[in-house]
């Protein structure tokens, strides 16, 4: 990924990215991935399914699968009032990212990327492709495709 | 084109006709020679002369010329694909591209002329014909001049669309009619109208007329006639009627098959026909027509029909159905017969059909689509076949239902029935059968199952309620399945869900209601299943703990060994768990590379080790295996050691045993052995895979690996320590705590990684090493790391991870997880060694 980020600096040196935050913690997704951003919808809850999955959303006759950061992440700071979700197409599925708050669409440099370092929390670190050195802040990019292989238990089971 | 040559076989000939045709089998052969296609103009030509004698003699073709001509324009269709073909793949002469256009349109043309034309002789099929092919010449023109292709998924982008632009339109609906403003309400209308016309129209969009593929059975008709010499008739009604593009496809092939069977099996010999009084020419009628919600294709014949006595009597020989069968069987369940596999009427086996293979292959393609098969035969009079194919594919008709709170959908096909249990009364109750509420169902014992309990959902019903049952079928076993209502009924439209919730294997989809709201579909068959397991599980749990934990300590003691017989009077064996898998091969595919036996096993070299070489125990027979020497095929022990697969060669694989006998390590050892196994009758001694394979190749010795901090084993001996050690396999647990324990460290035992965690977090400060097998249920290796890194109170513990998996896959993967050292299981010296580096304070790299 870094690569083609370093080939798009090329072109454009700066990218855009939505973001939001998750408690404290503030993440970011390239602005081209997120189809839209919607105030906090109606989840019809799955009975059995995994913690992370919130359930299910009707998005204009169109199902999304509602994926609750806080608990992909086991975020300990409680807050689930105003939550907000953010939708991405993954591997043709919607899926809603229920996230705390929403933050401003930021145009970073390729030239401030880093990648993560080791010392991440393990439950976070997978999730995360790079870092962003901003002013006064840091910008963790989400990697959509990994969360895509939560999705997928066939690859959970190669993992185990 | 073979659309005018169908005419002439029905012997609606015309002057005027046969002139069109002239007109433009001469005009193509002028196109094809112009533009230098010489095959084509030849054909062209040869077709031209002939139809010349016709055309001058002034009489109908004669059949045979009929038939030549269907073989002159099917060569001809040939030969325009290739052109269209060379076309597409860039071909350089722009002059075939040309031509390939004008060719068809002399084609087109000449279909156009002909169908415009009357029909002279044969009056009695006049009026049937007329009507149709003014449909079909429409058609034609409509193809030709106003048709584009688009993709199917374009088409599906615009229903979505179409979807969000309805709930838009409800939207401004509803603020409108809050609205005084006269214009907005007259514009809010008029979207209204519009928008709903649109969605009409854009349904359409998938639907094509069914004609599109009966027309093809006119030539299938044809041809098979004069292979059998029969006279066969093709009819077709309702050709106009529409149906989804996907389903249209897959109902061809059954559609071909029972064409097929009409003409072979159907349809009689014209001198057959004439005695017993009917026309000369059998008709074979396909109709297409909407029926309740849905398309129903007949297919029909004029033939002999079947006859029951010979269904029972196939049947029999079959085996498909006893003699004591026969005398309760409907009508209807006797010409069902022909639906089983295997089954064929026709006397002998020919080139058209009689295999035996059809019907059941048809009904099963059109049970695959949500459709069904009927027939009906009358002897002597004709049979008829009717085909019910749904609409369309993503609507399904289901049972809304509600269970604390939420609501679920039921496909109504794997519904059979509802029953409400009032528990007033007495003789109409659920009764307990060893904890598990069955219902009798007519007498019959119906097993019942509580959506609140699956679901693990809290239901807050009040108890003493009426209860609703859906009695349900999976799999051919019927369950009842307890809901707290039962809402509706509905035609709801299919949503996939992810593979995630897939997974759970309780949903199949989920829907959108009218309101808005989502409803999971139940997975009925998944469910039935994720039922049994549950009950296993719950029955263990109903069980005092205390007698769980010995049953499953006792399980769990048992270790499997597989039984070997060597070059030698004592048995050998190996822990079952090494094996990968057992082969025999013939001795003549062993090859010799490099001074190694090897065989070729799948895509790679499977290198062979002679345990009896490795042990001494010599290559000469012992008398009493004379037997096994001169066996021809060699018995092979496959075993994976860091990713490869080696074969330890043994005179002869025996058998498995489970049992709970230690194996005693104390007697001095040989090298390649664990040590003995004392049986009642006899001692097995157990064979080290592993170690026997770095005996024969001391190169594939895994090295240690390590995480930052440390670099190499130190042999100093180190300071007792607290080792939990966390194991699935008996066998290895006990090795591997006895290796530890002579060295004078304190074990502790989990099982798995979850019970590790479970004896960590309640004891974080115990432990000063973690030892840890990689591959167990529950929680493996890597996860414990991951999660034991993660823990604050934990990270400091070292880990050392020890399997039989250490390929660079794996190794590279602990260390991401967390482990500090790496190690390839039992090799007891080097278990050692890295226990004693890791007592070690960290260096700092």
């Amino acid at each position: 990924m870094s690569q083609s980020i370093s080939l798009k600096s090329e072109h454009k040196a700066n990218e855009l990215f939505t973001t939001f935050y998750v408690g404290n913690d503030f993440f970011g997704i390239e602005v081209m991935k997120v189809q839209e951003v919607t105030g906090s919808p109606r989840i019809i809850s799955v009975p059995l399914a995994p913690k992370f999955v919130r359930g299910l959303i009707n998005l204009r006759g169109q199902l999304a699968t509602a994926l609750g950061l806080h608990e992909l992440f086991e975020n300990k700071i409680q807050n689930t009032e105003n939550q907000m979700s953010v939708v991405c197409k993954l591997d043709g599925n919607l899926v809603s990212l229920i996230v705390d708050s929403i933050g401003d669409v930021v145009e970073v440099n390729g030239k401030n990327f880093e990648l993560p370092p080791d010392t991440l929390p393990p439950n976070i670190k997978p999730f995360v492709k790079g870092i962003y050195k901003m002013e006064g802040q840091l910008l963790s990019v989400l990697d959509l495709s990994r969360i895509g292989k939560e999705l997928s238990p066939t690859m959970e089971q190669n993992v185990s | 084109m073979a659309h005018v040559l169908k005419l002439l076989t029905e012997n609606q000939y015309t002057q005027e006709k046969v002139e069109n045709i002239y007109r433009d089998i001469h005009s193509l052969k002028g196109a094809a020679f112009l533009y230098s296609f010489n095959e084509i103009g030849v054909l062209a030509h040869k077709m031209e002369s002939q139809l010349e004698a016709v055309r001058d003699e002034v009489r109908a073709p004669t059949k045979i010329e009929i038939d030549a001509f269907y073989i002159y324009l099917h060569r001809i269709e040939k030969h325009l694909k290739e052109i269209f073909s060379d076309n597409e793949n860039g071909n350089e002469n722009p002059e075939k591209g040309k031509l390939a256009q004008e060719v068809p349109q002399a084609v087109i043309n000449k279909e156009k002329m002909s169908s415009e034309l009357i029909p002279k002789i044969e009056k009695m099929e006049l009026d049937k014909i007329q009507p149709q092919q003014q449909v079909k010449s429409k058609e034609k023109e409509a193809e030709g001049n106003s048709t584009i292709r688009v993709a199917v998924s374009l088409l599906d982008n615009l229903m979505t669309l179409m979807g969000e632009m309805v709930l838009v339109r409800n939207q401004v609906l509803q603020f409108s009619s809050q609205s005084e403003d006269l214009e907005f309400l007259n514009l809010s209308k008029r979207l209204n109208v519009v928008t709903s016309e649109i969605q009409g129209e854009m349904m359409k969009t998938r639907m094509q007329p069914i004609g599109n593929i009966l027309n093809k059975y006119n030539r299938v008709v044809h041809d098979l006639s004069s292979e059998l010499h029969k006279e066969i008739h093709l009819s077709l009604f309702g050709s106009e009627t529409e149906l989804d593009k996907s389903l249209l496809e897959s109902i061809k092939d059954p559609l071909t098959h029972i064409v097929r069977n009409s003409c072979d099996h159907g349809i009689e010999t014209p001198d057959v026909r004439l005695k017993s009084g009917k026309n000369k020419f059998g008709t074979i009628a396909i109709k297409a027509y909407h029926e309740g919600g849905q398309v129903v294709i007949e297919v029909s014949d004029d033939g002999k029909g079947l006859h029951k006595e010979n269904l029972i009597k196939k049947g029999l020989e079959r085996g498909i159905i006893t003699s004591a069968q026969v005398p309760n069987l409907s009508e209807k369940e006797i010409l069902n017969l022909i639906f089983a596999p295997g089954f064929s009427t026709a006397e002998s086996v020919t080139s058209v059909s009689g295999r035996g293979v059809g019907m059941d292959v048809v009904r099963t393609n059109v049970e695959r689509i949500g459709g069904s098969v009927e027939l009906e035969s009358v002897a002597g009079k004709g049979t008829t076949t009717k085909l019910k194919i749904p609409l369309t594919l993503a609507i399904v008709p289901a049972l809304i239902i509600k269970c604390s709170g939420e609501t679920f959908a039921i496909p109504q096909i794997k519904l059979e029935e509802l029953v409400r249990v009032d528990p007033s009364s007495h003789e109409n109750k659920i009764e307990l059968l060893h904890g598990v509420p069955v219902y009798r169902l007519r007498g019959r014992i119906l097993p019942l199952v509580s959506l609140n309990n699956v679901l693990k959902l809290n239901s807050d019903k009040e108890k003493n309620q009426a209860y609703n049952i859906a009695v349900l079928n999976a799999d051919h076993c019927s369950f009842g399945l307890i809901v707290d209502e039962i809402l509706d009924t509905a035609d709801i439209v299919v949503k996939p869900i992810n593979r995630l919730l897939k997974s759970l294997q309780v949903y199949s989809g989920a829907t959108i209601l009218g309101d808005g709201s989502i409803a999971l579909i139940l997975d009925i068959v998944g469910m039935s299943k994720t039922v049994q397991l549950a009950n296993d599980k719950d029955a263990g749990h109903s069980s005092e703990v205390n007698s769980k934990n010995q049953l499953q300590n006792i399980h769990r003691d048992f270790q499997e060994f597989l039984i070997v017989r060597l070059n030698s009077p004592t048995m050998h064996a190996l822990a079952l768990n090494d094996v990968y898998r057992l082969e025999e091969f013939p001795i003549t595919r062993v090859e010799v590379t490099n001074k190694m036996r090897v065989i070729r096993y799948g895509q790679s070299l499977l290198p062979i080790i002679s345990i009896n070489s490795l042990m001494g125990y010599g290559n000469e027979n012992l008398e009493k295996n004379e037997k096994v020497r001169r066996k021809e095929t060699l018995s092979v022990v496959v075993v994976e050691k860091a990713g490869l697969l080696y074969g330890l060669e043994v005179d002869e694989i025996i058998d498995t045993i489970s049992t709970d006998i230690v194996v005693e390590t104390n007697l001095a050892l040989q090298k390649g052995t664990f040590g003995n196994l004392s049986m009642p009758d006899q001692v097995i001694i157990v064979l080290n895979a592993f170690e026997i394979i770095n005996l024969s190749f001391p190169e594939t010795t895994v090295k240690p690996v390590f995480n930052s901090g440390y670099s190499s084993l130190v042999s100093a001996k180190g300071k007792n320590l607290q080792i939990l050690l966390v194991e699935d396999t008996v066998f290895f647990r006990r090795e591997l705590s006895k290796i530890l324990k002579s060295d004078g460290h304190e074990i502790s035992i989990a099982n798995d990684g979850m019970e590790a965690l479970q004896i960590l977090e309640s004891n974080p400060t115990k432990f000063d090493l973690i030892v840890t097998d990689i591959e167990m249920p529950r929680m493996n290796g890597f996860e414990l790391a991951k999660s034991v890194r993660g823990n604050k109170a934990l990270s400091a513990i070292p880990m050392l991870a020890i399997s039989s998996k250490a390929d660079k896959n794996y190794t590279d993967k602990g260390l991401k997880a967390g482990f500090d050292i790496y190690i390839e299981k039992l090799k007891p010296e080097t278990l050692l060694k890295a226990v004693a580096t890791l007592s070690l304070p960290r260096k700092v790299a």
